[in-house]
């Protein structure tokens, strides 16, 4: 009796492993567990919502704001405007959120050349290309000023007397810039064309 | 001790006679030993005489039916009594175990452990052959009913290709972009097809 009983548990225990491994092997490889793309652009179900709409409208009361500033001769102020914009929130995934604010940095790095902030001004417009999701005429304008920058630059060297050499390749990257900026918006025109 | 000596070695007094004081004395001396070996205080140094006196005391005082057992001890002796009446197996149930519970007993804990050990390498090699889990990211397929004019989307066709010469006009952009966007909320918001179109889409 004291047999069968041991028996019995041992053939308990055996199942139960059975069953642990049936079920480890069922969720295994198979499972499709549905998820929303990271790297998702936009579908026709983000639509337009009070959130977006909010944040576009504080992002074109900043710009005004600056504006106000810019016509009074008041760069640093405008600057830090302009900053404001760029910790703006925005609906996660919003496709203008990105195109908004690398349209500011592309104005700050202006306001931030007009100031003479040169590295400053290449910083935040390399920021900008670094965060951008993909390729848009926000992308291709801050390439443009990004040689706008280099040519700041390769001016400012020639104007203390540095090694042309230096000022030339400034030069040379500015017009690189400026390449990157036109393929960019061949490409997208082309692009859109084709949609039409 | 010279004192017992004198006792024992003088001349034995006739009946009658008074006692002599040493004679009181040593009667009381031992007559206070008497007294403690009864309640159990006995010295537990004694002469041989006083010893053997008190032992003699001792035997008289239980012939005379004057010795009593402690409460518990007699309690204890008549339970036995009555537990042999009625029957050896009564007498201490608890204390007998069988070969087979023992058995069992030094057998479980090693059940138990195999049975640990058992679930817990099942519970491993499930997981080793489980490997690890995959995630299959799709795409929401889009519903195509709503217009692209509420939706929310790339500038890109809004604004277009940005002269170098408008690089900084960005204050005009966005103004162009709210407004855009402006309409497709309120069509979407004010208007019957709006409206009829309710619930569709809002997440993000």
């Amino acid at each position: 009796m004291k047999s069968l009983n041991l028996i019995g548990a041992v053939i308990g225990v055996a199942l139960l492993a059975v069953a642990m491994f049936v079920t480890g092997r069922l969720s295994a490889p198979g499972a499709r567990v549905p998820v929303p793309s990271v790297t998702h652009v936009t579908d026709a179900r983000d639509v337009i919502d009070d959130n977006l709409m909010v944040s576009l409208g504080q992002a074109k009361n900043f710009h005004r704001k600056a504006k106000v500033y810019m016509s009074d001769g008041n760069l640093a102020a405008a600057t830090a405007t302009v900053r404001q914009i760029l910790s703006l929130s925005f609906p996660q995934g919003a496709p203008e959120a990105d195109d908004v604010r690398l349209d500011a940095r592309a104005l700050l790095a202006k306001l931030l050349v007009m100031q003479g902030q040169l590295d400053e001004a290449m910083r935040t417009v390399d920021e900008g290309l670094a965060s951008s999701q993909r390729e848009s005429f926000f992308v291709a304008n801050l390439y443009t000023v990004r040689g706008e920058i280099l040519e700041a630059r390769a001016a400012n060297l020639d104007a203390e007397g540095k090694d042309k050499s230096v000022s030339a390749e400034a030069r040379r990257s500015a017009i690189a810039a400026y390449d990157k900026s036109i393929q960019i918006n061949e490409k997208l025109q082309k692009q859109l064309v084709e949609k039409k | 001790m010279s004192h017992d000596d004198d006792f024992l070695d003088a001349s034995v007094p006739e009946p009658l006679d008074e006692a002599s004081p040493s004679e009181r004395t040593h009667a009381r001396t031992f007559a206070d030993l008497v007294d403690k070996s009864l309640v159990g205080r006995a010295p537990a140094a004694m002469s041989a005489e006083d010893r053997a006196l008190l032992e003699v005391a001792t035997v008289i005082r239980a012939t005379r039916g004057k010795a009593e057992l402690a409460p518990a001890r007699a309690r204890s002796i008549v339970e036995d009594v009555l537990r042999g009446a009625v029957g050896a197996a009564a007498a201490a149930p608890a204390q007998v175990r069988s070969i087979a519970t023992a058995r069992s007993r030094r057998v479980a804990p090693w059940a138990v452990a195999g049975a640990s050990t058992l679930v817990a390498a099942a519970a491993v090699l499930a997981l080793w052959l489980r490997g690890p889990s995959t995630v299959e990211v799709v795409e929401v397929e889009a519903e195509a009913d709503i217009p692209t004019s509420w939706t929310s989307r790339p500038a890109d066709p809004l604004i277009g290709p940005i002269a170098r010469a408008q690089a900084g006009d960005a204050s005009a952009r966005i103004d162009y972009m709210f407004a855009d966007r402006l309409d497709g909320y309120r069509e979407r918001r004010l208007t019957v097809a709006g409206r009829a179109a309710g619930g569709q889409g809002g997440t993000r």
